[in-house]
């Protein structure tokens, strides 16, 4: 078994860390380029390769159409959940997306997961080029208010990706825990997630008892659609409008120069976090310049709608919990968007306390799911998590109505079990509408399957068939059904509403081969054949070499039985086996190389002048 | 949304050593964690008496300490059966902390596993000596869903609605006050251990007590609903 990371699949950002074992602490692995951040941005080469982060960022303002970004918007939804993305983002939709969405880059189409997929196989490759070794399980983080249909896709994603997924975690809750290592934590604590793409509020009480600490989940809430972007698009079409007012120029957002715009409006927006005014100059393609003097100010009025929707959430979140903001002891910001100074002051006065900051707001949650990974890894028994289920499970009864089963912020695993009967006689089969959601209707409630009970004739309302729901530890339902009178238990096939069925996702786990690296080990072994290959060779050459005559009897000896180990460990798949070969005959030959070098410099220096050297 | 595993019904044996088992929780032979043997119930799963009175942090204390065993953590790299008995132990433990950590969910569990859960006849029935108020109650209720559509005044009616839903507050607190000393009565006939028809005495009042609080409860909300 390979190495386990936590991954923070973000909207803007994605991050892999792991559990130090010297210290005990968790760290972010750096990429190629020695940021923590990977941008969770993905192009597809003309050549047909995968690009992934900062050159695929590059790639968003000269290939757009083949670039994508902010993907986790889609997970798990349907073409019609989308349409008020599709005026903001540039996502091209192809028309044959259905239950799943298909985005089209260049000229193939892919699925959500599988766009995050490569996503998270880009962090696997930095994490197994930094331990040296294959990475082949993972925690991976969601929203806390991510469906039954996010959640499955993100898992989806894993699989594709060549992971095991362990678990699901909520990314306030992983920030709990990654806060609650760091600063030792007690009593009640909410966490503030304002991401890219997604906010979340998570009350938590930490409580110590003999056995370790346990971080139980009392209630979350949130917005899927709300975050960092949400203010992205804010300024962007503020800018838009001004310059479509004073240079009477109309930006299309899919252009590559919205995109350049959008992000110099990023890069204002940061700065504003320290300065109190900031000037952009843009150069237009009438050849004037577009120049805007921004002050934090006017900044702050813009956005003020987008942090006063977050409060929503953090008052329902607060009263599920039966709980005042001023009975909170910590309150904790995550996420990049909560640097802006609206943000924390927003929060300071809500809470009347100081919010902690102190660890890096974009690492943190990478940070805790490292932890959970340790913790699952090696069975770690001094730390529990108790997450809830953030949307009530419901399933439609008559007249559309939805019978609510399990109540939201259930700690999970939760279940619930409902009894169903025919109506009429011979009845065959019962037909199970399931939905998450907090509203009356069914319309108004979020589908998640719809599946026919099978039931065998008989007079109405003999059978009797419970179906029994689950959530699971990673938030995500399975059902199952009994039939009561025979005891008999039945497996459901289920048609999810959103998302990959088991056949599409075997389709794909096939194609992805085609984008697929290979094993690491694999990988591994092909790279130390060619080496040991390599070395074989010039040990060959240089023992023909009349130089090599000086050789001692024992040296020549140590080289053949060195050179004969290497060559069987070759016969082998053994990496480490092979480079530890690779060594040895290194070794064996180190007066060999020097007889020869010697040699080499004589020749090279014969009637050459000092001076030319 | 995945299917669930079938599974075979809890056995009377160990489903791993084979052993008859007396466990709770895990098998005493080989400590593995065992399936809820089909006549269990909350009450007994955490070790708690059939009573209505509990002691919340005794029962907070037990939940978590049942939780640090069967919680799924824990079976990560067990064999695939032990994962899905732990996550059914686990959710069980979940729904019995949830179901009696609230007091009126722990009455109607009760009388559940007790056989005396008769929800009303008809749901929609008033209590008779409720009669008149509700018959009011609805009444003003359509007007203003009539005034609300022809676009009248509305405040009078408001202010009207807005005093019965303080009455029928007040008439739940009345019911919760009897739902509790009825609870003291069930509690008593446990601790006596009082005979049969008694304690089915008691039920009866607690079930009539809970059909009760539901319909004024739907009351309530229907009217804080046209209120908003």
């Amino acid at each position: 078994m390979g190495r386990i990371v936590g991954i923070d699949l973000g909207t803007t950002n994605s991050l892999v860390a792991y559990l130090d074992p010297q210290s005990g602490a968790p760290k972010c692995v750096p990429g190629p380029s020695g940021s923590t951040l990977c941008p969770s941005i993905v192009s597809l080469d003309p050549d047909g390769s995968i690009i992934v982060g900062e050159p695929a960022r590059r790639r968003l303002l000269t290939q757009p159409e083949r670039t994508i970004y902010s993907v986790k918007r889609l997970m798990g939804r349907g073409p019609s959940d989308i349409q008020s993305e599709l005026k903001l983002f540039p996502f091209r939709v192809d028309p044959s997306s259905d239950h799943v969405i298909r985005v089209r880059l260049g000229r193939k189409v892919f699925t959500p997961p599988e766009i995050s997929s490569f996503i998270l196989r880009e962090l696997k490759n930095w994490a197994e080029a930094y331990f040296n070794e294959a990475v082949d399980r993972a925690v991976i983080t969601v929203p806390a208010y991510f469906n039954d249909a996010q959640r499955q896709a993100t898992k989806d994603a894993g699989r594709l990706a060549g992971l095991e997924v362990l678990r699901l975690v909520n990314e306030p809750t992983a920030a709990a825990l990654a806060y609650g290592l760091h600063e030792k934590q007690r009593g009640k604590v909410a966490v503030y997630d304002l991401g890219g793409g997604t906010f979340d509020i998570s009350v938590l009480k930490l409580i110590s008892t003999s056995e370790g600490d346990i971080y139980q989940v009392l209630s979350t809430n949130g917005d899927t659609h709300l975050g960092g972007d949400d203010i992205d698009n804010l300024l962007q079409a503020f800018a838009h409008e001004e310059i479509l007012a004073t240079d009477q120029i109309d930006f299309s957002p899919h252009g590559e120069l919205a995109q350049e715009l959008r992000r110099e409006l990023i890069a204002v927006k940061h700065r504003l976090s320290q300065a109190d005014s900031v000037t952009l100059r843009f150069p237009l393609p009438n050849g004037k310049v577009f120049v805007h003097e921004f002050t934090r100010g006017a900044l702050e009025a813009l956005i003020r709608p987008v942090v006063d929707r977050t409060m929503v959430p953090v008052r329902q979140a607060l009263g599920d919990a039966r709980l005042k903001p001023t009975e909170m002891d910590e309150v904790v910001l995550v996420g990049g968007a909560t640097r802006t100074p609206l943000i924390r002051r927003t929060v300071q006065e809500f809470f009347d306390r100081k919010p902690h900051t102190e660890l890096n707001p974009d690492e943190v949650v990478a940070l805790g799911a490292a932890v959970q990974a340790n913790i699952l890894d090696r069975g770690v028994r001094n730390m529990l998590l108790l997450d809830v289920t953030p949307l009530s499970l419901g399933i439609e009864t008559y007249g559309g109505a939805v019978a609510k089963l399990i109540p939201r912020n259930s700690t999970i695993p939760a279940g619930a079990q409902e009894l169903y009967t025919t109506g009429v006689d011979n009845q065959t089969g019962i037909d199970i509408h399931v939905l998450q959601g907090e509203r009356e209707l069914a319309k108004d409630c979020r589908s998640l399957a719809r599946f026919t009970l099978r039931v065998p004739p008989a007079p109405a309302g003999l059978p009797r068939i419970e179906v029994k729901f689950l959530i699971d530890a990673n938030g995500i339902l399975q059902a199952g059904a009994k039939d009561i009178r025979t005891g008999e238990e039945r497996s459901i096939e289920v048609q999810p509403s959103y998302g990959l069925n088991d056949n599409d996702i075997e389709r794909m786990l096939e194609e992805s081969i085609e984008y697929a690296e290979q094993d690491f080990a694999e990988r591994q072994t092909i790279e130390a054949k060619t080496e040991a290959e390599t070395i074989l060779k010039a040990t060959a050459k240089a023992l023909a070499n009349p130089n090599a005559a000086s050789l001692s009897q024992p040296e020549r000896v140590k080289i053949e039985v060195t050179t004969a180990a290497l060559q069987d460990a070759m016969e082998g798949s053994d990496y480490k086996l092979i480079r530890k070969q690779i060594d040895e005959l290194n070794r064996a030959t180190g007066h060999l190389a020097e007889l020869l070098m010697n040699s080499a410099v004589q020749t090279a220096l014969e009637g050459k002048k000092l001076g030319e050297v | 949304m995945s299917t669930l595993p079938t599974t075979t019904n809890p056995p009377l044996v160990c489903w791993n050593c084979h052993e008859r088992t007396v466990g709770t929780h895990f098998c005493p032979g080989c400590g593995k964690v065992l399936q809820l043997p089909q006549q269990s119930d909350y009450f007994a799963m955490l070790e708690l008496p059939r009573k209505l009175w509990l002691e919340m942090s005794v029962l907070e204390h037990k939940f978590l300490q049942l939780s640090w065993k069967l919680h799924p953590d824990n079976f990560v790299n067990a064999s695939q059966e032990e994962r899905e008995i732990s996550l059914k132990r686990s959710s069980e433990l979940n729904d019995a902390y949830r179901t009696l950590r609230d007091p009126i969910a722990r009455v109607e569990y009760l009388l559940a596993v007790e056989g005396a859960r008769k929800e009303g006849e008809n749901k929609q029935q008033a209590p008779p000596e409720l009669l008149e108020e509700v018959f009011e109650l609805n009444e003003s209720l359509d007007e203003l869903r009539d005034a609300k559509a022809s676009g009248g005044d509305t405040a009078s009616l408001k202010q009207r609605l807005e005093a019965a839903e303080k009455n029928f507050e007040q008439k739940l607190a009345e019911v919760d006050g009897r739902l509790q000393a009825t609870a003291r009565e069930w509690d008593k006939a446990i601790d006596d251990n009082a005979d049969e028809a008694a304690r089915k005495q008691v039920m009866a009042k607690l079930n009539e007590l809970l059909n009760r609080r539901s319909y004024i409860r739907n009351l309530v909300v229907n009217v804080r609903k046209e209120l908003l």
